[in-house]
């Protein structure tokens, strides 16, 4: 079992450390950009050659690898990783003809870059690994972790989703209609009825083994899968829910109407006194927002209470055991991740 | 470009080449050290001044014993742009 101890989150609203539900920041231009603290504990030479993934990446992940120094594994999913210092690598090799280049936007603009920059900042030689598979890098990496733990029990590991906004993949991925052309609100992302999200990015850090002595959650189970039919993700819903009595279904609707049925299609099967959360408001829409959803669920099931700003339906119960989450990346990679009390 | 000029328009390039986003152009004094005690930088931000020489001055540096007399600080940078720039 994949039991969760600690958690940080680095993200568009103010959840790192000092986690606060009551404030809502607001997105500008249909952008939701994290709110990024000072880095105190990381060497101001290092530091200034990161790029935002890295930083936000390697943000979160500190108060864990400082504590916890032998760690087994690094375990990180991201689809974007640096793109920001990718981009600006590829300009640099068109700009110049190929021909002299700095390292410092290539060395950021790699994938592993974040899992490479907490494995030398805690000296830590041990797995280090990223997973990028688009929507589901943070699932995948979870999985990893999952078995890294069934071959290894007894060790700690660090597992993290990362990704940022950058000016290029945001353009990109407007022109693809994944963005809402209009301008909208965070306020009333779930009133806008027409398609696209708000851009968002974020960092969730976890330390987990296999040890459920004092800790905040456990993963009970990770399904993946790749459809276009809302009546596969009927069936996974059906077959979790009356495998496991839910308490809360964090939904990962984002404001798109093209994708709002496969949301429909699993509330539809929920029981009524099942409370709904929904979270994108809050962190916008980027592939691995799951960990966001993560945090979001670790935090409830430690207060045993849901913010008020997340809450889409209420419910009577005053405590929370299980909660399923599900979300879907760009109407094709779905997930449902089932998360309990420990 | 005067020599002064041309120090101070360094100090910016630096500033902007190697994201010293704590400095302004005049917390660098043109004898500090850019290595060690001074600015504190490192060998990668050896390699973007290279970088830096190349793009901006047309000053390609091949010799790294040349480069360790060049690289010293802004006086001995701006004495070397003066002498060797191709544009």
């Amino acid at each position: 079992m994949l039991y969760i101890h600690q958690s940080y989150c680095i993200s568009p609203q103010q959840t790192f450390m000092n986690v606060d539900w009551n404030v809502l920041h607001e997105a500008m231009d249909n952008k939701l950009k994290v709110v990024e603290p000072a880095y105190e504990n990381i060497p101001r030479n290092v530091l200034r050659r990161m790029g935002k993934s890295v930083r936000i990446g390697v943000g979160a992940a500190f108060p864990i690898i400082n504590e916890i120094k032998n760690i087994a594994g690094i375990i990180i999913g991201t689809a974007t990783a640096g793109k920001e210092d990718s981009f600006t690598f590829l300009k640099q090799v068109m700009d110049y003809d190929e021909g002299l280049l700095t390292p410092t936007n290539f060395v950021q603009s790699t994938s592993n870059a974040i899992a490479a920059q907490i494995g030398m900042l805690s000296a830590n030689k041990f797995y280090n690994i990223t997973h990028v598979h688009k929507g589901l890098a943070f699932e995948n990496a979870m999985f990893d972790a999952a078995m890294q733990l069934k071959e290894n029990p007894q060790h700690d590991y660090l597992l993290g989703g990362v990704d940022e906004i950058s000016d290029d993949d945001f353009n990109l991925n407007n022109l693809a209609g994944w963005y809402k052309k209009e301008i909208v609100s965070n306020k009333d992302l779930y009133e806008s009825n027409s398609s696209g999200s708000l851009a968002g990015e974020g960092s969730a850090m976890f330390l987990i083994n296999d040890k459920k002595e004092n800790a905040a959650a456990k993963v009970v189970a990770i399904k993946t899968l790749f459809t276009k039919d809302e009546e596969e993700i009927k069936q996974q819903t059906k077959e979790l829910i009356s495998e496991n009595k839910i308490d809360v279904f964090i939904s990962g609707e984002n404001g798109d109407n093209r994708l709002q049925r496969f949301y429909n299609a699993c509330e539809s099967l929920l029981e009524e006194d099942i409370a709904i959360v929904h979270f994108k408001h809050l962190c916008g829409e980027y592939p691995t927002t799951t960990a966001f959803a993560t945090f979001l669920a670790c935090d409830i099931l430690q207060k045993q209470s849901i913010p008020n700003i997340v809450i889409k339906k209420s419910t009577d119960k005053t405590s929370f055991g299980n909660i399923l989450i599900y979300n879907n990346y760009q109407g094709e990679q779905h997930s449902f991740i089932l998360i309990s009390k420990a | 470009m005067e020599t002064v000029e041309l120090k101070e328009v360094l100090k910016k390039q630096i500033i902007e080449f190697l994201n010293l986003r704590d400095l302004k152009p005049e917390d660098i004094k043109n004898a500090e050290p850019l290595f060690g005690e001074g600015l504190g930088l490192d060998s990668i931000d050896s390699l973007e001044l290279i970088v830096l020489l190349q793009r901006e001055y047309g000053i390609s540096i091949k010799d790294p014993k040349e480069g360790r007399k060049v690289l010293v600080d802004i006086n001995t940078m701006a004495d070397y742009i003066e002498k060797n720039r191709t544009k």
